[in-house]
């Protein structure tokens, strides 16, 4: 048992040095221990995986956000550390109360990850939140993870309840202007982490990212682009943002970039769409990673 | 209606009941002493018997209230009474030996917290390949926790035949503990009250990462404080979340701060009125535990426990943290009798 258990260690080792895999080795038994694991595997099965490059985060069905443990399922993008860290500094940015309410737009959303938090972490009633993706099963999945946070995820909660904070995840297309009308602008805050590797970066990135992440949740460029810079969406979402009654006065936009990426951002921002002010947030590693902007 | 008041109140009777229950029960002796002196001069032999058992008995008590009962209530209770407790292990000299035994000291310290209904959660631990661990953070909440194991600190030796000698040499080995006062969890765990300041606290993220962002997603939940004025540095690694792993990087650090902070109170106290209480230096060597002689010595108490197994399967600790106590309790007696 104890030669099994050193075996699959060192085989772990040799794929993520000896640090990390002796971490994950951890996390991987405690997740089995406390039960859990969704599905029926064991703890071999799990090296097996994590040894074809799959992401820990998939094999162990969920991921820490802030104070939150979401679910995660293939290929939805995992949420990431860096989206971690700046969504709770927008959450703790703000101070909404019964009486000034917010209500949040986040595109791109994913696994619901950022609009979760903010409903987590605001208190009760004061947050109305609504979460687009293009894809059926990060609509699924963000629905799954607002049950598991106590999130409602219906939009007019009637009256009878006791005041509470709801995300409503929306299936549709940000490009599509006929579905726009369904979103019930203005928003107070919009955020999106949306997808921003360039192609030809793309191609180059690691296993456990390219071979299991949805493409469509990572590559900024449709291929018929002319531009293969990775920002189509910035410019898509600008255009959003530029319509008349998107936004309400003040207004705060906050939108994930990639490593080089911010003040080509900042400039489609400040032609696109005005904005009083706008501002670059580094991540925990120094990267440039948010660019925030204030009508 | 409970105000704060009424519950700042209801705290000091709580309090004071020790008080009130020593002078009850030593009225009350007391008086049935007063009552039996007559009968001792009785006429019936029955009844003068009784009396005098009686009378011994009372005595007993009396005096038994005079050097025990009253002193202790002289004891100033302790501003560090509601903390909880924050243990650090580490192996010493000794190697993997050392390391092995600093797993035994951790389940010795889980399951004396369990005995009191304080609850456990080991938040670091560094394990090693042979089912040792190189150092550890053990968190026991509740309260009184703090008071009772603060002077677990210090080098614990071990002197044994490792399981792992093959040729039945006895080896020595060190684990050294430092045991650190807990304060309440707050909800907002970065902010420093009176104890540091955040704009003291540099916080570092381990590694690097690369692009970051979408690029990656390997889990990299290391985090590092570093305390500038006091150059403490507190890493913290063991959960997948960086939040979970900042918040007990800051419960570590406050805990560090408010240790120096006691530390330094207590030797102020100490050079106003003299050394009397013998200062905690925690690089000495505090206990022994001996497996061929089945011992277990308290170098500060002189005190030997000839059942090293209740130490480390049952509840022989109980006896040695009794006994600091009071060695504690009379060092505080003996201060304010000094200061009269």
């Amino acid at each position: 048992m104890f030669d099994h258990m050193a075996r699959l260690l060192a085989s772990l080792c040799t794929h993520l040095g000896r640090e990390q895999a002796k971490q994950e080795f951890k996390w991987m038994k405690q997740a089995l221990d406390k039960g859990l694991i969704y599905a029926p595997t064991d703890l071999s099965t799990m090296v097996q995986r994590r040894l074809r490059g799959e992401p820990l985060q998939y094999i162990l069905g969920t991921t820490p956000f802030g104070p939150l443990d979401l679910l995660t399922r293939p290929p939805i993008l995992i949420p990431r550390p860096e989206t971690e860290d700046w969504a709770l500094r927008l959450a703790n940015g703000f101070f909404p109360s019964p009486t000034r309410p917010l209500s949040v737009l986040d595109l791109c959303t994913g696994s619901g990850c950022i609009p979760l938090l903010l409903c987590h972490l605001w208190p009760p009633g004061t947050t109305r939140a609504i979460g687009v993706d293009i894809s059926p099963s990060a609509i699924q999945l963000a629905i799954d993870n607002a049950v598991r946070c106590n999130i409602a995820t219906y939009d007019e909660v009637p009256r009878t309840l006791p005041q509470t904070n709801t995300f409503t995840p929306l299936l549709g297309d940000i490009r599509d202007s006929a579905f726009l009308g369904s979103l019930k602008p203005p928003f107070d805050i919009v955020t999106a982490n949306p997808p921003y590797i360039p192609k030809r970066e793309y191609v180059e990135l690691p296993t456990s990212v390219k071979d299991f992440e949805d493409p469509v949740a990572l590559i900024g460029d449709p291929p018929e682009a002319a531009q293969q810079d990775g920002l189509s969406f910035y410019h898509c979402i600008a255009q959003l943002l530029s319509i008349k009654g998107m936004l309400k006065e003040s207004a705060f936009v906050a939108l994930e970039v990639g490593q080089g990426q911010a003040e080509s951002v900042e400039s489609i921002l400040r032609e696109v769409a005005a904005f009083r002010e706008i501002d670059i947030w580094r991540d925990p590693w120094e990267k440039k990673r948010v660019v925030v902007a204030r009508c | 209606m409970s105000s704060a008041v009424d519950i700042t109140r209801a705290k000091q009777i709580k309090e004071l009941e020790p008080l009130q229950d020593a002078w009850v029960s030593w009225s009350h002796a007391r008086d049935s002493l007063q009552e039996t002196i007559p009968l001792l001069s009785d006429e019936d032999p029955a009844m003068r018997a009784l009396a005098s058992e009686e009378y011994v008995s009372l005595t007993e008590t009396l005096s038994e209230h005079v050097h025990s009962v009253f002193p202790k209530l002289l004891v100033p209770s302790s501003s560090t009474r509601h903390l909880s407790a924050m243990l650090e292990f580490k192996s010493g000299v000794g190697g993997s030996e050392a390391s092995l035994f600093l797993a035994d000291l951790l389940r010795v310290y889980v399951r004396h917290a369990n005995a009191n209904r304080w609850k456990t959660q080991v938040i670091a631990s560094n394990e090693t390949d042979g089912g040792g661990v190189k150092d550890a953070i053990l968190e026991i909440k509740g309260e009184g926790s703090y008071d009772a194991l603060r002077w677990e600190s210090g080098v614990h030796r071990v002197q044994r035949v490792p399981a792992t000698e093959a040729s039945g040499r006895t080896h020595t080995s060190t684990v050294a503990i430092v045991v650190l006062p807990l304060t309440e969890e707050t909800d907002n765990f970065s902010s420093g009250d009176d104890i540091f300041s955040m704009d003291d606290v540099k916080i570092e993220v381990m590694r690097a990462r690369g692009a970051g962002g979408q690029h990656v997603n390997k889990t990299e939940s290391a985090v590092r404080l570093t305390h500038v004025p006091t150059g403490i540095t507190v890493s913290m690694q063991d959960e997948r979340s960086q939040h979970q792993n900042k918040r007990r990087a800051f419960q570590v650090l406050r805990a560090r701060l408010m240790d120096i902070k006691l530390t330094k109170e207590m030797e102020d106290r100490r050079a106003t009125r003299r050394n009397l209480v013998r200062g905690a230096d925690r690089s000495e060597k505090i206990r022994t535990y001996n497996y061929a002689q089945d011992r277990v010595t308290d170098h500060r108490l002189g005190l030997s426990l000839m059942n090293l197994t209740s130490l480390l399967e049952g509840d022989g600790l109980q006896d040695f943290i009794d006994a600091l106590k009071r060695s504690h309790d009379e060092d505080l007696m003996e201060e304010i009798v000094e200061g009269l």
